[in-house]
């Protein structure tokens, strides 16, 4: 015990430049279900903080889930705007909602954006046996007969995963209402239709992909990031270099409650600045298959903002209206 | 031959001292959690989850504490439905059916004792079946596309005949509720918002435990309070504990068959327990034909279940492990556990993590046997229960089924939605409408309208989608067979009974 | 009677169900079912239901005596009250103020009652928030308390 609170008193010297200390009561809440993406980015803050002692007392994650972070969003500007130690994860899925009106009354203004701490990409990915070995002749099939390659993905209509492939749609040339799309809950059902042959192609994320690719059962066409990527998926190339300029990035990350004092807001975001750069982080971040992606403070907060505006710009063009 | 030497060399994991120890304080834990109102394995293994991986445990014992909890919870969710006729967790539901009549009629002990048998017969089948057919099954999973999962759910509405009460009118009334409520929230083809009224707590749907808790506990706090002034005599207690030869071979072969049924039901992503013990336990009644007490405290009502839910717990592991997808929310969550020690589940998993796999598979039959070793003992701790005065309990459980539902999105907007449907389920059961056919209702709505609609937008319209494959013409003919079967058997019967016995 | 009354409600909820769901398109579809057709199949059908009950004869419902009702309704909103209250009161306060009407109404005595009460909140909150990591809510009150 002793022990322990003299490494947090050390540990709060230590950075020093901050004038607040580590929060008492540090939780995360994850707005989703255990066990999904959210849930792991709270892991993540949760090892990475713990295992750095950047703070006292461990972390502790809670589950808020509903409408992609719907629920958490508003009952944290709403009821719980102050906790100087909650943090919550968000994703792009969570900005694509907020830009398209689906957070309710709340906007992009209302909560401190805290930290991006990693990111993860669109993938297309086909059955090993199907007969389309590059994006490119997905694309012909597709424009010759946009009706012979069903699509199936983890989300809705209206979802990133549906806007993938609406993307690679709209750049083959397709109309996106005429292309067949089909909607899963989640991605591992979307996996599971695609390796038994239900879809064609599975517009899903980078980080499934690795641990199938190496069953040797699906094979991936493209992968929406701007350059490749690291390690095992080194090798599939980007959708830019087969022509398609589509990009997907997923980042995920956290934030805060509005009402958080300044010092505190501050005492997180040099945390994290300092977090980020550790390797121990960088082991854990990989270890979720995310991939390199570092914002904090206002940067983010910059960063955040022109996605919202450019996301309702691409919600516009494709005919989501908000309900 | 391969498979026996991966076995042991799991047993040899699983068994040393440390390991085993583990084990039985996850299958403790995991019964005390499942039996808990409300909180059930997602909730078990979430909650150990963070604590396995402070204590720095290697990865195949942090696996077999959650398989331990797991198991654990699939067992314990059916005490509290027999004693207090509040289902424990979600594949309890039906369990409460015959399970608190017979505790009404003084066989709470042999009600546990032979549910925790059912438990240990299906958790056994399914080890077995994920030994020796887990990449075959994973092919099975496979073939189930949204057309497939159609004629499942058809087949298991179908079955609904064994749960209609006093009244057809009245079970299509409940199932048509069950059904409304599962269209509330996003839809999941057309990301429309259905009934949400603008409420953002309704984006999502609306629970699964809200639902069971409202229906069963609230409902039932409400009954408990009229029974306790009409002058209905408390729930007693015989001097037996276990169950006697007569009830186990009425109960034998329903358990065999809903241990295999549930192990197939469970290896499908998506349809879980809840579907799987109410398939096994209206079928059981159909074909029970005349000669059956089905409702008032048949054993075979309580072991049809609880061979169901475990086989069905149990074989939704495999898509995890051989394929590397969820099959159920708990699994979802053991995966992220997995996730936390660099460890990606997929096809090849099998392959790269020998120890871990085989540890688990194990380690789920050592914490079977462990569960029914100490569950049987435990009858005698747990029949305590009935003894505390109501005054005690009544409060006890609306506390602790509220926590419950609390613990799903940590906002009350859901524990008064749980507590408004409580009320309505207690005018609907004075009325004597059939509560089973709502939860049924509930489950298989929405995975039934998605899937259809799933079907129909693969095959751009056409109908014949829906017929074309063998498991799919296999589960329509199943799901005919439910329907007309019973009545073609009472028809034969009828007929043998008339002809003349020769001399 | 009673079930009559109820096939009205049913009716009703019925009607709101088809208005409601008759405004239910999707912004882009790819399915020829869309999102209002099994819905509106089901308000339908309990449409019909409702009418079954309506127009059928049927055993009179066997309502507990009035004085029993009213505290089975008394007991209804006690929960709802604590529904309401849960995370404004906060778990521990809460618990005991549902606990006292509760134990009172299935014949404790007020001394039984209070001991209950005040027991199973900390009880619990120490089992549920401390033990198994369920995060249950302080209560708002506290928090300037806390700082």
């Amino acid at each position: 015990m002793f022990k322990q609170s003299f490494i947090a008193v050390a540990a709060t010297l230590a950075i020093g430049a901050a004038q607040a200390g580590a929060p008492e009561k540090p939780e995360c809440i994850a707005p989703a279900k255990p066990g999904g993406g959210f849930d792991l980015t709270c892991k993540l803050a949760q090892g990475a903080l713990s295992e750095g002692k950047f703070i006292d007392s461990p972390m502790r994650v809670t589950y808020m889930p509903g409408g992609i972070g719907a629920v958490a969003y508003n009952t944290v500007i709403a009821n719980r705007p102050d906790e100087a130690g909650t943090i919550v994860a968000f994703s792009g899925g969570s900005l694509l909602n907020l830009s398209i009106g689906k957070f309710g009354k709340y906007g992009v203004d209302d909560v401190k954006w805290l930290a991006a701490v990693g990111a993860d990409y669109g993938a297309i990915i086909v059955r090993a046996d199907s007969p389309y070995k590059d994006l490119k002749e997905l694309v012909a099939a597709l424009k010759a007969d946009p009706t012979k390659v069903v699509f199936g993905a983890g989300g809705s209509v209206g979802s990133q995963d549906w806007l993938k492939s609406a993307l690679v749609a709209k750049e083959a040339g397709v109309n996106y209402r005429n292309m067949r799309y089909v909607a899963f809950e989640g991605g591992g059902e979307a996996m599971t239709a695609l390796l038994g042959g239900h879809v064609q192609a599975y517009s899903g994320d980078a980080s499934e992909v690795a641990a199938h690719l190496k069953g040797g059962k699906v094979r991936a066409l493209a992968i929406l990031s701007d350059e490749r990527l690291p390690g095992e998926l080194a090798s599939v190339p980007t959708a830019k270099e087969q022509g398609l300029p589509v990009e997907w990035a997923i980042i995920r990350g956290y934030y805060m409650g509005p009402k958080v004092s300044a010092e505190d807001y501050q005492w997180w975001v040099g945390t994290f600045d300092k977090l980020l750069d550790t390797p121990e982080f960088a082991k854990l971040r990989e270890a979720q298959g995310l991939f390199p992606f570092k914002l904090t403070g206002d940067k983010l907060d910059a960063f955040v903002k022109e996605r919202v505006t450019s996301y309702a710009g691409l919600a516009a063009e494709f005919g989501m209206i908000a309900q | 031959m391969e498979t026996i030497t991966h076995l042991m060399e799991g047993f040899a994991v699983a068994g040393t001292p440390t390991n085993l120890a583990i084990a039985a304080i996850g299958a403790f834990l995991g019964t005390v959690i499942g039996l808990l109102p409300g909180l059930g394995p997602i909730n078990g293994v979430a909650i150990l989850l963070p604590i396995a991986y402070a204590m720095k445990l290697p990865p195949e014992s942090a696996l077999i504490l959650l398989a331990a909890v797991y198991a654990g919870c699939e067992v314990g969710g059916r005490i509290s439905a027999i004693l207090i006729n509040v289902p424990g967790d979600a594949g309890a539901v039906m369990t409460t059916m015959d399970g608190y009549p017979m505790a009404r009629k003084g066989l709470a002990g042999p009600a546990l004792s032979l549910s925790a048998f059912a438990s240990f017969s299906g958790s056994m089948v399914a080890v077995v079946g994920i030994v020796l057919f887990a990449p075959l099954l994973a092919e099975w999973a496979l073939a189930f596309g949204p057309a497939e999962y159609f004629a499942l759910m058809v087949l298991a509405l179908s079955c609904l005949g064994g749960l209609v009460g006093d009244s057809l009118v009245k079970a299509m009334v409940c199932v048509l509720l069950g059904l409304m409520l599962s269209t509330v929230g996003i839809d999941s083809n057309s990301g429309v918002y259905r009934y949400t009224f603008d409420l953002l707590h309704l984006a999502d749907g609306i629970p699964f435990i809200v639902v069971v808790i409202g229906l069963f506990a609230v409902s039932e706090l409400m009954l408990m309070l009229e029974n306790a002034h009409s002058g209905a005599a408390p729930v007693s207690l015989s001097g037996r504990l276990m169950f006697n030869a007569q009830e186990f071979a009425l109960a034998k072969w329903t358990m065999l068959r809903c241990s295999v049924t549930g192990f197939f039901v469970g290896v499908l992503p998506g349809a879980g327990a809840s579907i799987a013990s109410a398939m096994c336990y209206a079928s059981e009644r159909r074909m029970a034909g005349k000669d059956h007490c089905f409702g008032e405290g048949d054993p075979r009502g309580v072991a049809a279940p609880e061979a169901a839910n475990n086989a069905s717990a149990y074989g939704s592991l495999i898509p995890m492990l051989t394929l590397g997808v969820p099959g159920s929310g708990t699994t979802a969550v053991m995966i992220g556990a997995l996730t936390l020690y660099n460890i990606t589940p997929g096809p090849t998993l099998f392959q790269d993590q020998p120890v871990v796999v085989w540890g688990l598979i194990a380690s789920l039959a050592i914490a079977s046997v462990m569960l029914l070793a100490m569950n049987i003992p435990l009858i005698r701790v747990f029949v305590k229960f009935l003894a505390i005065p109501n005054w005690l309990l009544v409060p006890g459980v609306a506390a602790i089924s509220l926590v419950g539902v609390y613990a799903v999105h940590g906002t009350t907007f859901d524990l008064i939605l749980g507590t408004l449907l409580g009320g309505i389920g207690y005018l609907l059961r004075v009325m004597n409408f059939p509560m089973a056919p709502f939860i049924l209702g509930f489950v298989l709505g929405d995975m039934m309208e998605q899937n259809l609609r799933r079907a129909l937008s693969i095959s751009n319209g056409e109908l014949d989608i829906l017929f074309s494959s063998p498991v799919s013409i296999g589960l329509w003919i199943g799901a005919l067979a439910m329907l007309v079967g019973p009545r073609v058997a009472a028809a034969l019967r009828g007929r043998h009974a008339g002809e003349p016995q020769p001399v | 009677m009673s079930e009559r009354v109820f096939g009205v409600l049913l009716l009703l909820l019925s009607a709101a169900g088809l208005v409601i769901g008759w405004d239910l398109r999707a912004p882009v579809s790819y399915e020829p079912v869309g999102p209002r057709a099994f819905p509106l199949l089901v308000f339908v059908l309990i449409g019909a239901c409702a009418l079954a009950l309506v127009f059928s004869r049927r055993a009179p419902t066997r309502w507990a005596p009035p004085a029993v009702l009213g505290r089975v309704g008394g007991l209804f909103v006690v929960v709802l009250l604590y529904a309401l209250l849960f995370d404004k009161l906060g778990f521990i306060v809460s618990t005991t103020l549902m606990c006292l009407p509760l134990a009172r109404l299935f014949g404790a005595s007020w001394k039984q009652a209070l001991a209950a009460g005040a027991c199973m909140g900390v009880a619990l909150f120490i089992l549920f928030d401390r033990v198994l990591d369920v995060a249950l809510p302080a209560g708002q009150w506290l928090k300037p308390m806390l700082g």
